[in-house]
């Protein structure tokens, strides 16, 4: 109200009506008062810079996700040292699993039946992991290819497409409930001797499983890597149990064992490196094969699973297999179930999920121990090997490691030498005083056959001593006259240049 | 570890119509003699030591009922207390137990009860159990009577053998009882079998009717 008095009806001032720039124009409400030239460069202005506040903040936030992203790569690689670190580390992780799972529930929630190509734009990721190719992918494509040659060819081609249909429709991050061979019976393989749809399994399974090996060992929706660290924790915080505890019936003394159990320990350790299901179950069988002969030879009568369980819980403790719950979940996952629950490997498979079951409930009474004494070993306090009382002898405490034995002969070995050595010494001193004495005595002789010569030849031989020390004393010796002679020669001759 | 044609081998293999693989787990404390029993059926022996043997845990034999084989996985288990907890590993999907116990031991009897007791809870509701008194040579020594033993089997529905591993009596005769027992309409060996590829479940199938 305070201004209306001033402006009377409707009034304009003129130099309202022009560009706010001042530019001599007229300007416009819409462009904010600026005339149409001088607002696009004003906007213009702002447009770039708001695009270049964006840009800078864009950057700083990628470079606080990279410093973050470091320290928790930093923390995973000291995973010991700093617990906490790595909790957050696996706080996060397991953060990011459930999302990426969420994203792929999401993602097949949207399309119940995703073509091939819908799946690959979604998944931009999953198919350049598909297509690049490792080693391993490449020969296992090649001899799958080898192996449908031989096969009737509608047939071949059938199971080559669906294996590639398969191998590029399975998303990374689930697992293969949809893996069924069921189709084949239907018509490609009518007719067909069951061996040779065994074998054709058998060859599908080990180029897909080839083929998505990375995809699917450990995946990250899972809890497997978590318990592949919790059972190698357990197998180390073990690592006291004797064979005795286990009630193991082999004989440790024996070289011929040693080496058995050494190579039941290497097939063990091996199956981690394998990517087919078949072949790490070959590499369970081999294992256990090995801890057989090494039972034939300890016992007189063959083993039975009396025998053969405690031994193959004593070599898991002792080799420690590398990622052991992820190759057990990725078996029981993928590997065909009838040979899981029947057939020979099937059989020690079964054993090997014992052991780990056994190792991981393992207690006090399972080792018929006290609690006392498991708590003590279990804590590091104490070690069966090494009792807390003296050892009532030394013989007792070598019998107790293996290991003490060549060290001990080897000590008895050196104090051998070294009172060798002494006696050397004092015999070198012997016969130093005896030179000493025997020098004195030849002297002594000497002047006493000089006292009885005459006086002329007393004084030839009285500097006869002297002459000697002369000759030992004086330092040019016959070749030092020689080189004496040769300062006179002439100087040698100098190279000249050819042809000069 | 295969062996086909031991001496002693129940029956000669025929060129039966139908194959039939059943999955046999034996089940009984240590030293009551069921690897013995299992490698005198197998193999016809008896503490003779062959070469040829690697081990009694895992051992397979056919046997022939009229027009039928059989072949059976035999898988033993550890049979320490410190061990019985994992048991339902080793019996998962098995189609047979023999439950072993020697007769001059009056605890391994006990255990064997117990064996039984958690078959018939916990295993494949149609397995076949047989209960296998060992050790008849040592009679002198018995401490479990036949009768006692004989009126628990029937009480519970089982196979019943008194055996010796020593003497090979009755040793076929266990396996040959299961044998019959065992339903035999679906081959189990066939392809069709894989229909069922489905993570973590038995293998039980789609049991038919027991024949007997």
């Amino acid at each position: 109200m305070a201004a209306k008095p001033v402006r009377k009806g409707i009034h304009v001032d003129h130099s309202e009506l022009l560009c706010k720039k001042g530019c001599g124009y007229y300007g416009n409400p819409a462009w904010h008062g600026y005339c149409s030239k001088c607002w696009r460069e004003e906007y213009s202005k702002a447009r770039h810079r708001q695009i270049k506040e964006d840009r800078e903040l864009a950057e700083r936030l990628q470079k606080e996700e990279e410093a973050a992203y470091a320290s928790s790569s930093s923390s995973s690689t000291t995973t010991t040292s700093r617990p906490i670190a790595f909790s957050k580390f696996e706080e996060k992780k397991t953060q990011e699993k459930a999302r990426k799972v969420n994203t792929v529930k999401k993602f097949f929630t949207t399309s119940k039946t995703p073509s091939k190509r819908s799946m690959l734009l979604c998944c931009p990721n999953n198919f350049t992991m598909v297509r690049q190719h490792s080693v391993e992918s490449s020969q296992a494509a090649g001899e799958f290819q080898e192996f449908l040659k031989l096969l009737r060819k509608p047939a071949a081609q059938d199971i080559l497409k669906r294996c590639r249909a398969c191998i590029e429709g399975i998303a990374v991050f689930i697992l293969l409930p949809m893996f069924s061979f069921q189709p084949f019976n239907n018509f490609a393989f009518a007719g067909s001797l069951p061996e040779q749809v065994e074998k054709t399994m058998d060859n599908v399974e080990k180029y897909i499983m080839t083929r998505l090996y990375k995809h699917v060992f450990c995946p990250e929706s899972t809890e497997d890597e978590k318990k592949d660290l919790a059972i190698q924790k357990r197998i180390r915080a073990l690592h006291w149990v004797t064979p005795q505890m286990l009630g193991v019936p082999i004989n440790e003394s024996s070289p011929q064992v040693i080496d058995m159990v050494e190579k039941a320990i290497t097939d063990i350790i091996e199956m981690d490196s394998k990517r087919v299901p078949q072949d790490k179950l070959a590499c369970i069988t081999r294992c256990s094969k090995h801890i057989f002969n090494a039972l034939r030879v300890s016992q007189n009568e063959p083993a039975s699973a009396d025998d053969f369980l405690p031994t193959l819980i004593h070599v898991v403790i002792r080799a420690n297999p590398p990622r052991l719950q992820s190759n057990l979940q990725y078996i029981t996952r993928f590997c065909h179930p009838n040979r899981l629950m029947t057939g020979e490997a099937g059989y020690y498979f079964t054993n090997l999920c014992c052991a780990v079951a056994f190792i991981e409930k393992l207690d006090a009474q399972s080792l018929s121990l006290t609690e006392e004494e498991f708590d003590r070993y279990m804590s590091g306090n104490a070690s069966p090997r090494r009792p807390t009382q003296e050892p009532s002898s030394l013989v007792d405490e070598l019998s107790a490691c293996p290991v003490l034995a060549p060290l001990h002969t080897n000590l008895l070995d050196l104090q051998e030498l070294e009172k060798q050595q002494c006696q050397l010494e004092s015999n070198a001193a012997d016969l130093d005083r005896a030179l000493v004495a025997w020098d004195g005595s030849v002297a002594q002789e000497v002047a006493n056959v000089a006292r009885k010569l005459p006086p002329k030849v007393q004084a030839s031989i009285s500097s006869f001593p002297l002459l000697l020390a002369e000759v030992a004393a004086s330092p040019s010796g016959p070749l030092d006259s020689e080189v004496e002679d040769s300062i006179t020669l002439p100087p040698p001759l100098l190279p000249q240049p050819a042809g000069s | 570890m295969t062996n086909r044609g031991g001496p002693t081998r129940p029956n000669g293999q025929s060129a039966g119509s139908k194959m039939c693989q059943f999955k046999l787990v034996l089940l009984g404390e240590s030293a009551v003699g069921k690897s013995s029993l299992v490698l005198r059926f197998v193999k016809g022996q008896f503490h003779e030591f062959q070469e040829s043997t690697i081990g009694a845990a895992f051992l397979t034999q056919t046997v022939c009922l009229d027009d039928t084989t059989v072949k059976f996985e035999i898988w033993d288990t550890a049979g320490q207390e410190r061990y019985h907890s994992l048991a339902p590993m080793y019996y998962r999907g098995a189609q047979a137990a023999i439950v072993v116990y020697d007769i001059t031991n009056q605890d391994s009897f006990t255990r064997a009860k117990n064996w039984v007791k958690e078959l018939q809870r916990q295993a494949n509701p149609n397995i076949v159990i047989a209960l296998a008194g060992n050790k008849t040579d040592l009679a002198s020594q018995r401490v479990v009577e036949y009768e006692e033993a004989q009126a628990y089997a029937e009480d519970n529905g089982l196979l019943f053998m008194e055996t010796s591993a020593k003497t090979a009596m009755n040793v076929n005769d266990v396996f040959l009882a299961i044998a019959k027992k065992l339903p035999k309409n679906e081959q189990l060996n066939a392809p069709n079998r894989s229909d069922r590829l489905t993570v973590d479940q038995p293998n039980t199938g789609s049991k038919p009717t027991c024949c007997n």
